[in-house]
């Protein structure tokens, strides 16, 4: 063998041992960095439960008088972490960019309510859940984080996912209850519905639904399986 | 007649392997773990992609019989909630609730074979480990089921419920077209094939030669949960706008992930 070929194989093991660490110091910092944003988005969504069920464990949630004022304060922790606009895009999918700012902003609030009524209203007090974060999933791009939480109501297990997205701070744009999206489930009713009627027929549905949810006298409290200590979900 | 005797057919075999998998499992079955909270610091999953929903449509399952689903749909609406309901809401208030859950624990029991049988078929032996745990200490310590002893202890703490439906998908069977049947509700046409398949493996069917002792005390152990289903379909249901095509997809979200399970 010739010192030139020796020399030819000492620089190719360089080149290949440069080439390598390259990657795999890439790799590293790649991890690092989903890593990173599943603790932050993680922290950001366990703060937000932690306040809420503060509130709600408080001795003055039982008393009806006081609590509406109890109630304020949840729903301005939800509407923190809960990004009913990206939620609403997402329900609607392609016919969103369709509506008019002003038929969006209704459309949102018109949302917020349902489900304020639906989950909020119906919720009539702490009764032992407790909401354990058992792990994270993060999107190839690192942008997107499904922070995965298991409540345990009495001996049931429900596992609720949020899907989270950073916007100034991470919010959730999607609950998943037992493998089922909420965004995924109202796509289908809003595409149904918006393939027979116009924007304004379907806000107004959505605000008839939360009206009619008020209506409804509440659930004895052993149908309320599940869905108390998931803020929003079901 | 007949369904009684392909059942006595059919009996034999299912059982036997599921008693060979059960010696050969049982000294090595792993428990499954219960969910726990994750390590403060654990890597992160990467999944795949998350943003599978940003910009694809929904992919449903076609529903060719919608009008005839539609009318099952109204159907069983009433009967959930106006029938069963409060004839459940007044059994609720004349029974203990020992009971209750007592009658609700010995069928489950009774259904182990049928679970055991698919956990197998999927391919999962350490949930079907905890299946044979569950069911030796019930129907012992647990006097015939009645008393759901292995709750207590946390490693064996009921996992999900296997059924033919789902080992068809885990083997591939796609879902074929929606369907929705009188009382039992929504379905595809492979969970119907699936739900055959449970009627036919259902070990409580042998035990009992008369089919109207059978099917009473079937529809009675269903009855006795019917607050389960209630509660489900109200969660689906209350915030729907389009509650037809809400519990659809429901239905359709929740069966998907239990076969990707």
């Amino acid at each position: 063998m010739s010192v030139h070929n020796i020399l030819r194989g000492a620089f190719l093991a360089a080149l290949l041992a440069i080439t390598l660490s390259c990657w795999t110091g890439a790799a590293v910092a790649a991890a690092a960095g989903s890593t990173d944003n599943a603790g932050a988005a993680r922290e950001t969504l366990k703060a937000s439960v932690d306040r809420i069920m503060d509130i709600i464990k408080r001795p003055e949630f039982t008393d009806a008088a006081q609590r509406p004022a109890l109630m304020d304060k949840v729903e301005s922790e939800i509407r923190r972490i809960f990004d009913f606009r990206e939620f609403s895009a997402r329900t609607v999918g392609a016919n969103w960019r369709s509506f008019t700012p002003d038929q969006q902003d209704r459309f949102a609030e018109a949302f917020a309510s349902l489900l304020r009524a639906t989950y909020l209203e119906k919720f009539d007090g702490y009764t032992g859940q407790q909401v354990l974060f058992t792990g994270e999933l993060v999107s190839g791009k690192g942008d997107k984080v499904e922070v995965q939480t298991t409540v345990v109501v009495k001996d049931k297990q429900v596992p609720v996912a949020y899907r989270m997205l950073q916007k100034q701070d991470w919010v959730v744009y999607d609950v998943i209850v037992e493998g089922v999206s909420l965004v995924k489930n109202y796509r289908t009713q809003f595409q149904d519905l918006l393939e027979k009627g116009t924007a304004d027929q379907l806000i107004d549905r959505v605000k008839a639904k939360a009206e009619e949810v008020r209506k409804q006298p509440a659930q004895p409290a052993q149908s309320g399986q599940s869905g108390q200590s998931a803020p929003v979900g079901k | 007649m007949t369904e009684g005797l392909s059942r006595i057919r059919i009996a034999p075999l299912l059982y036997a392997a599921c008693l060979a998998c059960a010696l050969l499992l049982a000294p090595g079955a792993a428990f499954a773990d219960t969910p726990a909270e994750g390590a403060p610091h654990a890597p992160p999953t990467l999944a795949a992609d998350l943003d599978d929903y940003d910009t694809s449509n929904e992919d449903m399952v076609p529903d060719p019989l919608e009008g005839w689903n539609r009318m099952w749909f109204a159907v069983n609406d009433v009967l959930l909630l106006k029938v069963i309901k409060p004839v459940h809401q007044g059994y609720v208030a004349v029974t203990p609730d020992e009971l209750r859950s007592g009658v609700r624990n010995f069928f489950h029991n009774l259904g182990f074979p049928l679970r055991f049988l698919n956990c197998l078929l999927q391919g999962k032996p350490s949930e079907a480990g905890v299946e044979m745990g569950r069911f030796i200490i019930n129907s012992t310590v647990g006097m015939a089921g009645f008393i759901d002893v292995a709750k207590k202890d946390k490693p064996i703490v009921e996992p999900d419920k296997e059924d033919f439906g789902q080992t068809l998908g885990v083997w591939g069977a796609g879902e074929g077209f929606y369907i929705v049947w009188p009382l039992i509700g929504p379905s595809t046409l492979r969970d119907s094939v699936g739900l055959a398949g449970d009627y036919l493996a259902e070990p409580f069917g042998y035990m009992v030669d008369d089919q109207t002792v059978y099917l009473g005390a079937r529809a009675y152990g269903e009855f006795n949960k019917a607050d389960e289903a209630i509660a489900g379909y109200e969660a689906v249901t209350k915030s729907a706008v389009e509650p037809y095509t809400s519990v659809r997809n429901a239905y359709i979200q929740l069966r998907r992930s239990k076969v990707a399970k």
